[in-house]
């Protein structure tokens, strides 16, 4: 077996070569004044075999490493692999290790990351062919693959950051990769700086972490599973926990620091499809299952967790209602699912959270490259209301994405039906009903939304200009054949944990890797009637969505009209008049990003003109100049010194030689 | 012998002093200039005594240099005036203000 | 009142008699003449301290080529008697005056009281060594100061090529 650091370094080195060449063909295009217009087919093809050369050798590579681990662990267990490369840091007792760890969590991370990770940059070959930074695209692509994969693989909570911090950034590079629209940039200012709140809690809760158990080392969180750390004070496990959730908050979306996500959507959709839903989302998630034992010592901090889980889900599918953007509900559906999966970790379903990582991970993915299939076919036009009837013209579009679609609105016995019912099955078990309610209601409402957008956009009438009508076509084989792959996936990968006993893989598989949590028992009976009512609740919002969404006939002139004007649905559009208030607000994305601007953002900047104009430019600037002042001064006082004649130096000198004298004399 | 050596520094000193006043209150550089001759010869003098006193023949050395310096000295300094002269035809050392504030 | 009492007396007054004379003297020509029986004293006096060497140094290079060297540039420049015109800075001269001798009476001070000799008088040779001083000052400045001796050298002759260039006439 290969060692486990060429995983990461694989696409790394695709970075630096795919770096370094599309920086010297750009300074080369740019002196000879060829700016604009994509690349000679021979560049294209470069990047493009690098880019997805070395994700595909990277998931080749990890696959060789996990499918005999996973057969191994399954049939009797298998030791993690840790791989260590150098020695970072040391001081004292305390020392830090650049090291690899192949255990149950990383390979279920690593099977998937890779393999939709490749998925997306083959769909990149064609989606990006028009751009002239597609030389930076697949690098930069290349790096957050290798940024991720040192956050999957890593042996410790250090390298873990290292990974973490670098996909935060490549996140920064990639949505800001148009960096020609002032929006975008702004958009990955917005990710990395929000990111980074998380990241102050993240950090110190490594500290924290050091400081209770000694080490950042998984091995020996792992094996502090089997013991309750009973000396240490409740209320400083508690503060880790929430710093570590912080981080998770940070970087998976939660409330409040999911406002970057719908803004990232300003990135590239393949980029929205690997960073922002797929991969780097879930890394939160992935974060608190690692440091699974860690919560479980503070049962007060799991329920937080659960809580802001669940509130986010519903509160995030509040807004997907009314967003007309196709990508823009996607991006609020994602950070609604990421609660689920905080709901399912906070209840101590770890396992069920991971599940729905992993399937989330096929659906969410399909849907994104579809959506970007569709904004390709409809030449960038990303709003709905200008789409309508797709169905016939992109048929193979049309039908991976109704695929995602019933898997993400639960239904089976496609993927995410499993994995949602596995984690709406836990909290009913715990007992914790009000959160399950909040659960089925959010489910129902990721039914309704998503075929809301269904409907808008393949059913029905077309809605968009003439010219759009014209342009309609299905996409290349590059970017169909990872949408059929990712349907398909979105289909089976459910049937790794089928509930009464039909598969068990899952939970069996990561059991070693997660806490202990006790098993709450739900009979045979009660949790079939739960399947049910949450299978009913999500047929009930798609009904609602195909009624009311049937965009027949198309609104009149709508062809001309711009897409603020165009109502699709004159149900929906009653049923929005009569909540008046709420539908406002709801339409107005709860007025967040406001409310963040009027009691962050705005006191900040008061504070910063204050000091700039206050304190900088009248203090320190005035210690400077009065400085310099009394310099001039000073020496415009000396200057009557300077008087030319030599008797008045030698006088001087005299003087000078009788004070010496008479200190020597009388001292 | 019998002459104390006290005389000997007294009169160095004195000799140094009337020095240094002709180099403060003389205009004429030139008489400046013997002035600080007169300084240097006296300092001779009391380098001289001191030696006697110490038994120490290394000040006939210091001596020997000094002579040799004021040597050179004098010959760039007069030197200097020569030129000052063939410039600003005095060597009257007020007239020489330029350096002035 | 031994002779040399006397002798002393007589040459240490001479020297600061002619010294005033100089610092008196208006015209530069009588400053120098008087500094030359300045110097004539000095030297009498340095033969009394055991350096008759030194002594012969001083009247043929001082006397004998500096105090020269002055005469030759007074008689260049052709200078007359000083200008007879108000000393412009008369507080320049009230206060050299006196801060110079303030100094002149510290100094005396200080000499005075370093001038116990840390050898006994009555240890010293009464008569003057002379044939001694040359061949010791000799071997010194070939030994310890050898360095000094050969920078001195050096000096005297950028000395030379200094004055050399300085008084060069332009060359218009």
């Amino acid at each position: 077996m290969t060692s486990l650091w060429w995983i990461p370094v694989l696409p790394l080195l695709g970075f630096v070569v795919n770096g370094a060449v599309a920086l010297a063909s750009s300074s080369r295009r740019a002196r000879r004044g060829e700016r604009g217009g994509p690349l000679p087919y021979g560049e294209r093809l470069f990047h493009g075999l690098v880019g997805v050369g070395t994700v595909g050798a990277s998931g080749v590579l990890a696959f060789a490493a996990l499918v005999p681990w996973t057969q191994q662990s399954l049939a009797g267990g298998a030791l993690p692999v840790v791989e260590t490369v150098f020695r970072w840091m040391f001081a004292g007792d305390f020392s830090v290790d650049v090291a690899f760890r192949l255990d149950a969590l990383s390979a279920l991370m690593l099977s998937f990351v890779t393999f939709v990770g490749t998925l997306i940059h083959l769909y990149s070959v064609g989606y990006m062919q028009e751009e002239e930074g597609y030389g930076r695209y697949f690098a930069f692509l290349n790096l957050f693959m290798f940024a991720m994969l040192t956050l999957v693989l890593g042996a410790n909570l250090p390298v873990l950051f290292i990974g973490w911090e670098g996909v935060g950034l490549c996140s920064y590079l990639l949505i800001g990769y148009y960096y020609d629209k002032d929006f975008a940039v702004a958009a990955g200012k917005k990710a990395f700086v929000v990111n980074r709140v998380g990241d102050v809690g993240f950090v110190l809760g490594i500290f924290g972490v050091l400081a209770l158990f000694g080490t950042t080392d998984f091995s020996f969180l792992e094996a502090a599973r089997h013991q309750i750390v009973s000396d240490t004070a409740p209320l400083s496990v508690y503060a880790v926990c929430l710093l570590l959730f912080l981080g998770a908050c940070g970087k998976s979306a939660q409330v409040p620091l999911y406002v970057w996500l719908p803004d990232a959507m300003a990135g590239p959709t393949p980029v929205s499809a690997l960073i922002h839903a797929a991969t780097m989302v879930t890394a939160g998630v992935y974060l608190v299952a690692r440091t699974s034992t860690v919560f479980v010592l503070a049962p007060d901090a799991m329920t937080l967790v659960a809580w802001v889980g669940a509130g986010t889900a519903i509160f995030a599918a509040t807004i997907g209602l009314a967003q007309n953007d196709i990508k823009k509900v996607l991006a609020y559906s994602t950070v609604s699912q990421l609660g689920y999966m905080f709901l399912a970790c906070g209840v101590g379903a770890f396992a069920a959270g991971m599940f729905h990582v992993f399937t989330h991970a096929f659906f969410k993915a399909c849907l994104f490259l579809g959506s970007g299939s569709v904004i390709h076919a409809m030449h960038h036009e990303q709003d709905m209301r200008k789409m309508g009837g797709l169905a016939p013209r992109v048929p193979q579009t049309f039908r991976t994405m109704l695929v995602a679609t019933l898997a993400i609105s639960g239904i089976v016995p496609l993927a995410g039906f499993f994995s949602k019912d596995q984690i709406l099955g836990s909290v009913a078990a715990a007992g914790q009903w009000t959160l399950y309610a909040v659960g089925v209601l959010t489910a129902a409402m990721t039914a309704f939304y998503m075929f809301r957008l269904v409907r808008m956009t393949f059913a029905g009438e077309f809605r968009g200009t003439h010219e759009q009508e014209h342009h309609v076509h299905e996409s290349p084989a590059t970017m169909t054949v990872p949408l059929w792959i990712l349907a398909a996936g979105s289909a089976v990968a459910g049937f790794i944990w089928v509930p009464f006993g039909v598969s068990s893989l899952l939970p069996r598989f990561l059991a070693p890797a997660l806490a202990e949590v006790p098993e709450h028992e739900m009979s045979h009976g009660a949790e079939l009637g739960l399947m049910a009512l949450s299978l009913g609740a999500a047929i009930a919002g798609i009904a609602l969505a195909v009624r009311w969404y049937t965009g027949r006939p198309a609104p009149e002139h709508a062809a001309h009209k711009p897409a603020e004007e165009i109502v699709v649905s004159p149900a929906a559009a009653a049923f929005c008049e009569r909540t008046g208030a709420l539908g406002t607000m709801i339409k107005n994305k709860w007025n967040v990003d406001e409310g963040i601007e009027a009691v962050v953002l705005g006191p900040f900047r008061s504070i910063g003109r204050f000091l700039w104009k206050g304190f900088d430019a009248l203090f320190i600037d005035g210690i400077a100049n009065a400085s310099a002042f009394l310099v001039e001064l000073t020496g415009d006082l000396l200057r009557f010194f300077t008087t030319g004649n030599v008797r008045n130096y030698a006088l001087g000198f005299t003087l000078g030689v009788l004070f010496l004298v008479a200190y020597a004399l009388f001292r | 012998m019998s002459v104390p050596p006290a005389a000997f520094l007294a009169a160095g000193t004195i000799l140094f002093v009337i020095g240094l006043v002709g180099a403060l209150l003389k205009r004429n550089a030139l008489s400046i200039f013997l002035s600080i001759e007169l300084m240097m010869n006296a300092v001779n003098l009391l380098f001289l005594t001191y030696g006697r006193m110490r038994g120490d023949p290394s000040s006939h050395v210091i001596v020997f240099f000094v002579i040799a310096i004021a040597a050179a000295e004098a010959a760039v300094g007069l030197a200097v005036f020569v030129a000052l002269f063939r410039s600003r035809q005095t060597i009257e050392v007020d007239r020489v203000n330029l350096l002035k504030w | 009142m031994t002779a040399e009492l006397l002798l002393f007396a007589f040459a240490a007054g001479l020297a600061i008699a002619f010294a005033l004379a100089m610092v008196v003297e208006k015209t530069p020509v009588r400053s120098v003449l008087s500094l030359v029986v300045t110097f004539f004293g000095i030297t009498v006096l340095a033969v009394m301290l055991a350096a008759p060497f030194i002594a012969a140094i001083i009247m043929i290079v001082y006397a004998g080529a500096i105090l020269v060297l002055f005469l030759f540039v007074i008689m260049l420049l052709n200078l007359n008697e000083e200008a007879r015109e108000k000393d412009s800075r008369p507080v320049q001269r009230v206060l050299g005056l006196v801060s110079a001798l303030a100094l002149g009476g510290l100094l005396l001070g200080l000499t005075l009281r370093a001038g116990k000799p840390p050898v006994e008088p009555s240890a010293l040779p009464g008569r003057i060594p002379a044939l001694d001083e040359i061949p010791l000052v000799g071997r010194l400045l070939f030994s310890d100061y050898l360095f000094a001796f050969e920078a001195v050298a050096v000096l005297l002759l950028a000395a030379a090529v200094g004055a050399l260039i300085l008084s060069r006439r332009r060359m218009d």
